[in-house]
C-alpha cells in the first residue's frame, strides 16, 4: 500500500481513539488543543504570515509571480502561541515554553539572532554585555522570557567563571 | 603448540574490534557505576535545593539548569520516593499506560532515571521502547553524502532513498564551503523522490542555523549537548546558549532536536568518574529543560566507547529508553560504524529495529560506506536488501521497503535532471548530461566524473552573497520545467509558516499531512495494540522481487 493509505488508516485509528475520549477534548476557553491539530488543515483561517497575509491565501502561483517573497514564508508569533497551546494540551509544557520564547524572537533579525547566540557561548561576554543583551531583548523586542534566560545565564556564568576573560 | 581452533577464532572480524575492561574511576563503565550519585531531591519554596546528593551551593552549570528547568516539581517528591524497581516494573506492565509512566518519569532526577532503567534486561528495555516511543508508527532516517561533495550524486541518492522509504535525510560536507550545494541537492533530490521528506545539513551550529533561515533545510539535528560542564565548554556551548539556539530554530519555523550520547564525556576526558548512562541522563534532562521536542541519542559518533565495555550496547538501548521516558522524540542512532563483525552490527540494531523507534537510524547510509562522510555507518546502501529481508523475516516495519530497479533509476534520473535545471536557472556552474547519466546509474562517487571544485566554491560564495533562498529554488525549478518538484519545495516552505511539524516526532506523508506525537500518539498497551502492520504494508514489505512464486514453477 502506498504511504497515503497507510497514514489514512492510522489517522482513522487515532480519530476513533479520540472519540472514545482517550485524546484531549475539543478546544475550551478558546485555546488550541490537539483536536485543532494540524493547524494547517484545521485552523488555516486563523493563521497568518508575519507580514499579515492569511495562511490560506498562500499559493505556489504567487511565489512564481513574486507576490510572495521569502519574508512571507515565515512563521508568525501568534501561530507559535497556538502551537504552544497545542503542546500544553498534550502535557508538553517545557516544549510549549520553548515555542513561546521562540515567538518573541521572530522580531529579532537573523544576523542579530546569530550574534546573540554566539554571545551566549562560554567566555564570549562580560556580565554587563549579557545584561545589555537581555535589556535589548526586553526593551527593543518585548522578548521577556528570552531576556530572562539571558539574565539567568549571566548569573550562572559568573558563578561558574565562564564569563569573558580580559 | 597453538590451537587451530583458536587460530581461526583470532582471525574472525569480531576479534579485530577493541575491548576494554571496566574502569569506573575514570568513567569507563556503561551503567550502574558504584560512583553514580544516589537519587535524591529536596524542594523548598518551589525550588530544588538538593538533587542527587548535591546541595544547590555545590551545583555545577548543568545541575543548575536541570534543577531549574527539567523536572516537574508538582509530583517530584512523590515520584522520587517511589521504589525504582516498582517504576521499572510499571514500564514493562501493559496495564500501566504511557501517560502514567510519564507522570512519574518527567518528575524525577537523572540519577533516578539511570537507576530505573538499570533494573531492566535488554528485552525489558525493548518492551519499554515499544510502549514509550512518542509516535505510533516507526520511521527511518538516512545520511546522503559523498567524498567528492558531488551535488548531482547527492540529489540522485536522496531520490533513491526517498523511494526506499526514508522519512528524513541528513547530509554533511567534506569541504565546509560546499554546504549550500549539498543542502540544496538533498532538498531537491528528496522532494523529487517523494514529497514531504525533511532534510538537514550537519554543520557548525551558527552556520547550520543560517542555512535553515535561508530555506536550504527544513530541520536540524546536530545541536550537541554533553553530560559534564567541562565537556560542554569544550563543545563551545552552555545549556543556556543551546536553549536559546533551540528557540532561534523554532522562531524560523524550523524543526530541531538535540544530539547526545554515551561515551562522549569519557572520550573527551572529563567523565568525572560517572557511568556513561548517568552522564547521558543529564544530557537528556538538559534537552528536556531546554524545551526541545526530541533527541538524537544512542552514543552516536562515540559508539566505539560503550561498545568496548561490558553491557555497553545494552546501555545504548537504555539511553534511548530514557529519552522516551522524558517524552522526547527518539532518533536512535544506529549510525556510526563500530565493529568489523556483521553479527555484532546486526545485534546492536536489534533493540531499536525490532521495538520500533521514532527514527530507527540517524542515519542509515544511503551510499556505500566509502562515501559516508559521518565516518561510516552501521548500515549502508549495500545492506538495503538485508534490511528488507530482516523486516520480512521478523514481520516488522523498519521504515523501508523493497523497490524495483526501474523505479529507482527513474527517480535518480529525475532528481539529477531537476538539479541540473535548477543550477542552470540560478546561474550556477553547469551540470552536464554526462553527470546526470553517471548519477542515474552510480553506486557511489567512484562512478561520478569530477567537478571543477574551485568554480563550484566561487559560485557558492556569490550565490550566498546575493541572498538566494528556498523561494528562488521554487522559481528556478518551475522555469526549468520541473513544476512538481518546485511545488514540493514550496509546500515544505509553506509548512514552516504553520509550524505543525515543530511538534514531537513529526513526519510528513507524500501529501504533506503531518503525523506526530500529537495526532498519532503511540497507544501501545499489550498484544494487538499500538502500531500494527496493515495488510497492505505487509504486502509491500514481504513482496521482494526475488522470491519464487508458485505460479512460476
Amino acid at each position: 500500500m502506498d504511504q497515503e493509505a497507510l497514514m489514512r488508516q492510522i489517522v482513522e485509528q487515532v480519530m476513533s481513539a479520540m472519540s472514545k475520549g482517550a485524546a484531549p477534548a475539543a478546544p475550551a476557553g478558546g485555546k488550541m488543543t490537539a483536536a485543532n491539530y494540524p493547524l494547517a488543515e484545521k485552523e488555516a483561517d486563523k493563521l497568518k504570515t508575519p507580514t499579515g497575509k492569511p495562511f490560506s491565501s498562500l499559493s505556489y502561483e504567487k511565489v512564481l509571480s513574486g507576490e510572495l517573497t521569502s519574508d512571507d514564508m515565515r512563521i508568525a508569533p501568534e501561530t507559535l502561541e497556538y502551537q504552544a497551546q497545542v503542546a500544553e494540551s498534550v502535557n508538553r509544557e517545557a516544549f510549549a515554553g520553548n515555542l513561546r520564547r521562540a515567538a518573541e524572537l521572530i522580531a529579532v533579525p537573523d544576523e542579530r539572532l546569530l550574534e546573540i547566540y554566539n554571545a551566549l557561548r562560554p567566555y564570549r561576554s562580560t556580565k554587563q554585555e549579557l545584561i545589555d543583551i537581555a535589556n535589548e531583548l526586553d526593551g527593543k523586542y518585548g522578548a521577556k522570557t528570552a531576556a530572562a534566560l539571558v539574565r539567568e545565564a549571566a548569573e550562572v556564568y559568573e558563578k561558574r567563571d565562564r564569563l569573558k576573560k580580559f | 603448540m597453538k590451537s587451530k581452533r583458536f587460530e581461526a577464532l583470532a582471525a574472525r572480524p569480531v576479534n579485530q574490534d577493541g575491548y576494554v575492561q571496566e574502569w569506573p574511576e575514570v568513567g569507563l563503565i556503561a551503567m550502574n557505576s558504584p560512583f553514580d550519585p544516589k537519587p535524591s531531591i529536596k524542594i523548598e519554596n518551589g525550588r530544588i535545593v538538593e538533587m542527587d546528593g548535591k546541595a544547590r551551593a555545590d551545583f555545577d552549570m548543568l545541575d543548575t539548569f536541570i534543577a531549574d528547568h527539567a523536572i516537574r516539581l508538582g509530583n517530584a517528591e512523590k515520584a522520587m520516593a517511589m521504589d525504582s524497581l516498582d517504576i521499572a516494573r510499571k514500564i514493562v506492565d501493559i496495564n500501566v499506560s504511557r501517560d502514567e509512566i510519564l507522570d512519574i518519569t518527567l518528575s524525577v532526577t537523572p540519577a533516578k532515571l539511570t537507576e530505573i532503567v538499570g533494573k531492566l534486561t535488554i528485552v525489558e528495555i525493548m518492551m519499554g521502547m515499544t510502549k514509550m516511543r512518542a509516535r505510533l508508527m516507526p520511521a527511518n532516517q538516512c545520511h546522503v553524502t559523498n567524498v567528492k561533495d558531488n551535488p548531482v550524486q547527492i540529489a540522485a541518492d536522496a531520490a533513491e532513498a526517498a523511494v526506499r522509504g526514508f522519512a528524513e535525510m541528513e547530509t554533511t560536507v567534506g569541504i565546509a564551503r560546499y554546504a549550500p550545494f549539498n543542502a540544496m541537492a538533498l532538498f531537491v533530490g528528496a522532494q523529487a523522490g517523494r514529497p514531504g521528506i525533511m532534510t538537514q545539513c550537519a554543520l557548525e551550529e551558527a552556520t547550520e542555523l543560517q542555512l535553515g533561515m535561508r530555506g536550504f533545510t527544513t530541520y536540524a539535528e546536530t545541536i550537541s549537548v554533553y553530560g559534564t560542564e567541562p565537556v560542554f565548554m569544550d563543545g563551545d556551548d552552555t545549556p543556556y546558549s543551546k536553549a536559546f539556539l533551540a528557540s532561534c530554530y523554532a522562531s524560523r519555523g524550523l524543526k530541531m532536536r538535540f544530539t547526545s550520547g554515551t561515551g562522549s564525556e569519557v572520550q573527551m576526558g572529563y567523565a568525572e568518574g560517572k557511568s556513561m548512562l548517568y552522564l547521558e541522563a543529564r544530557c537528556l534532562a538538559v534537552t528536556k529543560g531546554a524545551g526541545v521536542q526530541g533527541t538524537q541519542n544512542g552514543s552516536v559518533s562515540c559508539v566505539g566507547v560503550p561498545a568496548g565495555v561490558p553491557g555497553g550496547i545494552r546501555a545504548i538501548a537504555a539511553e534511548n529508553l530514557i529519552a522516551m521516558l522524558l517524552d522526547l522524540e527518539s532518533t536512535t542512532s544506529n549510525d556510526q560504524t563500530f565493529t568489523h563483525s556483521d553479527l555484532r552490527r546486526v545485534a546492536r540494531s536489534v533493540p531499536q529495529l525490532f521495538s520500533g523507534t521514532d527514527y530507527i537510524c540517524s542515519g542509515y547510509s544511503a551510499t556505500p560506506n566509502y562515501d559516508n562522510m559521518f565516518a561510516g555507518s552501521n548500515w549502508d546502501a549495500d545492506d538495503y536488501d538485508d534490511w528488507n529481508i530482516i523486516q520480512r523475516d521478523m514481520r516488522i516495519d523498519g521504515g523501508l521497503q523493497p523497490v524495483k530497479e526501474e523505479d529507482v533509476i527513474k527517480a535518480r534520473n529525475k532528481a539529477a535532471r531537476a538539479l541540473q535545471g535548477m543550477f542552470r536557472e540560478l546561474g550556477l556552474p553547469p551540470i552536464t548530461d554526462e553527470e546526470v547519466e553517471a548519477a542515474t546509474y552510480a553506486r557511489g562517487s567512484e562512478d561520478m566524473p569530477n567537478r571543477n571544485v574551485n568554480e563550484d566554491l566561487k559560485a557558492i560564495e556569490a550565490m550566498m552573497a546575493r541572498k538566494v533562498t528556498g523561494v528562488d529554488f521554487v522559481k528556478a525549478l518551475d522555469k526549468a520545467g520541473f513544476p512538481d518538484v518546485a511545488q514540493n519545495i514550496y509546500n515544505m516552505l509553506r509548512q514552516k509558516v504553520a509550524g505543525d511539524y515543530l511538534h514531537t516526532a513529526s513526519i510528513f506523508d507524500k501529501d504533506f499531512h503531518v503525523y506526530s506525537g500529537v495526532n498519532a500518539p503511540n497507544d501501545y498497551h499489550g498484544p494487538m495494540t499500538g502500531y500494527q502492520l496493515s495488510e497492505e504494508r505487509w504486502e509491500q514489505i514481504k513482496n521482494i522481487p526475488n522470491a519464487i512464486r508458485p505460479e512460476d514453477i
